[in-house]
């Protein structure tokens, strides 16, 4: 960072027309997206784009066209693409370790490519995130002998190390369970610097939780940005709930409550209009996307 | 609770033989000299009232942070002794805890292993129950030359695949956290080769002793393995490292197959072929530095 600083006076990341494809099919269609410091969820079926999006922001894909701004720096451009690495932490959809690797271990090698040279320096930094993941007694434990959710947590802490100031976390809360959910989110609410943060998930309820914007990101496009409140919002007046199933319905389902939950643009007989969820907002959006 | 730069405060007080409660708090907090560090602590080690006392003016959280890094160091170790000799040696210990962290080097040092035991036994299977005969005889006599045949083609594809494996994306399964970290590639790269060569062609180099071969032929082996290594590393700056690493073989295997069918195995590694690998090693050489940064920095690929 000596001679480059970061320039963070406009958006902390910035895509423009950004496209990418992988033989006929086309991940990211012209995609246009500015995202301030803070964190932001990305939102979307599998297949939706939500992976290549993040992998091109984190450095490891390379874009077909489109312009990508990451802490104002340019990742087609060698030394900043370097730059912006110093600054990543990266949990990739599908991590996989070396399985010998004890969790210390592990964390230790991604310190040294994370070049934290510093052996004592590099004790300090794994303990710190061991602590932060709730892994520390594992310290020792080798990684094929971790259950899903522990691997999933020692993915989050590797993307720790160093304290970056960019997080891009792919499906971080997949395979945790709702305790360790509950953790996550107080783990990135307490993280210090004001980092950028990005994070793709299934769960509408994450979002809710912890992210101040949203991005809905379906067939390659972005079809929502705002707050979790905006998108809720979208589905205001086309939510109902119903003691029977409403075939006019967009989309219906049943609740834990035995009732029925309709999106759609009549309400069904006896139906009562509910105040509608974030996830009500990306059902709508997704029918909508797949009406098109 | 050694572990501190204690700043002085005011006199310290005992009282009844014991650490005033003062004392404790001051010792707990990290601010007494020295000096009346090993006093309190000396004294906690038989005081069951002071231990008791001093816990409750303990920091948890500082408590917790320290816990973990002793986990954590114990967890790392030091290395063991190898580690610690090369590191007075002037190796910089964190490319040995990379080296040592690199799973592929295992992967390397296994196949050359097996490879080279393979071809040796499966060697004079043959020529026991007579399966290979033919050209003329080697230095010792004992076996014919054609014996020798498929130790030349396979011992420096062995170091080649040995290194493949320590280069190749497909054997890290960390591969994209390696792109996306701002570690050096090339670094990383030459260090993995370097120990995985090493690793590699010690098993080769010991069956080459093995084999009844001429008594230079240990030593012949190492300029093709090195050119074939080299030559891989350079084509991979051009097409995928797959790719390179296949070219590569196929440039050492077509002419041993075709000497070797011609009866005159042995000179795939006497002087005139010598020479033509320590050009191509030169010149691969050559290439890679001039090259080097297609390593750097890249995408994923």
């Amino acid at each position: 960072m000596d001679e480059m600083t970061l320039n963070v006076s406009t958006a902390a990341v910035q895509v423009d027309g950004l496209s990418r494809r992988y033989g006929a099919i086309r991940a990211l269609d012209e995609v246009d997206i500015k995202l301030d410091r803070g964190i932001t969820g990305l939102l979307g079926p599998n297949g939706a784009g939500k992976t290549t999006l993040l992998s091109i922001l984190a450095t490891v894909n390379e874009p077909d066209s489109g312009r990508v701004s990451v802490l104002g720096l340019d990742p087609r451009d060698a030394a900043e693409r370097l730059e912006i690495r110093r600054c990543l932490g990266y949990l990739p959809q599908e991590l996989r370790y070396h399985r010998h690797f004890t969790v210390a271990g592990f964390l230790d090698y991604v310190a040294i490519l994370k070049e934290i040279i510093d052996r004592r320096q590099r004790a300090e930094e794994v303990a710190r995130v061991l602590a932060a993941v709730g892994l520390e007694r594992r310290a020792r434990t080798r990684i094929r002998a971790l259950s899903g959710g522990m691997r999933q947590r020692l993915g989050i802490a590797q993307a720790l190390l160093g304290q970056p100031q960019l997080l891009i976390l792919d499906e971080p809360t997949a395979g945790l369970d709702p305790e360790q959910r509950l953790r996550f989110r107080e783990l990135l609410s307490d993280l210090p610097g004001d980092p950028v943060i990005v994070l793709s998930t299934h769960q509408a309820d994450d979002i809710a939780a912890i992210c101040p914007t949203v991005v809905v990101l379906l067939q390659g496009r972005v079809r929502f940005a705002g707050t979790p409140a905006e998108l809720a919002a979208t589905a205001r007046g086309r939510v109902w709930a119903a003691d029977g199933r409403n075939p006019d319905a967009h989309l219906s389902w049943r609740g834990g409550d035995g009732r029925w939950r309709h999106i759609g643009d009549q309400p069904p007989a006896g139906a009562e209009l509910v105040v509608p969820t974030v996830e009500d907002g990306y059902l709508l959006a997704s029918h909508a996307a797949g009406a098109r | 609770m050694t572990n501190r730069d204690p700043e002085p405060v005011g006199p310290v007080a005992w009282v009844d033989g014991h650490a005033s409660d003062g004392m404790l708090a001051s010792y707990a907090a990290g601010t007494v000299e020295t000096i009346e560090v090993w006093s309190v602590e000396a004294h906690l080690t038989g005081c069951g009232r002071c231990r008791s006392a001093v816990s409750a003016h303990v920091d948890a959280a500082r408590l917790a942070r320290n816990r973990s890094v002793l986990l954590s160091r114990a967890a790392l170790g030091d290395g063991g002794r190898v580690r610690r000799l090369l590191c007075r040696c002037g190796l910089p210990d964190y490319l040995l805890d990379l080296v040592a962290a690199t799973p592929s080097l295992r992967v390397s040092w296994l196949l050359s292993v097996v490879g080279v035991l393979a071809v040796v036994a499966g060697e004079a299977a043959a020529v026991r129950y007579h399966l290979i005969g033919g050209g003329y005889p080697v230095a010792a006599g004992y076996w014919p030359a054609g014996a020798l045949a498929p130790f030349l083609l396979v011992g420096p594809l062995l170091v080649l695949a040995g290194v493949a494996a320590a280069f190749l994306p497909m054997f890290d399964p960390a591969y994209q956290l390696t792109v996306a970290a701002p570690f050096s590639s090339v670094k990383l790269l030459l260090v993995r080769t370097i120990a995985a060569l090493t690793a590699a062609l010690v098993p080769v180099v010991i069956g080459a002793f093995v084999v009844p071969g001429p008594g230079w032929l240990p030593v012949a082996l190492l300029v093709p393995s090195l050119a074939l290594c080299t030559f891989a590393l350079a084509a991979a700056t051009v097409v995928d490292a797959r790719a390179a690493a296949v070219i590569a073989g196929t440039l050492w295997a077509l002419p041993a197959l075709l000497l070797a069918a011609n009866h005159v195995p042995l000179r795939i590694v006497q002087p005139s072929a010598q020479l033509a690998c320590a050009a191509v090693l030169l010149a691969s050489a050559v290439v890679l530095y001039l090259r080097h940064d297609r390593f750097e920095l890249g995408w994923m690929r």
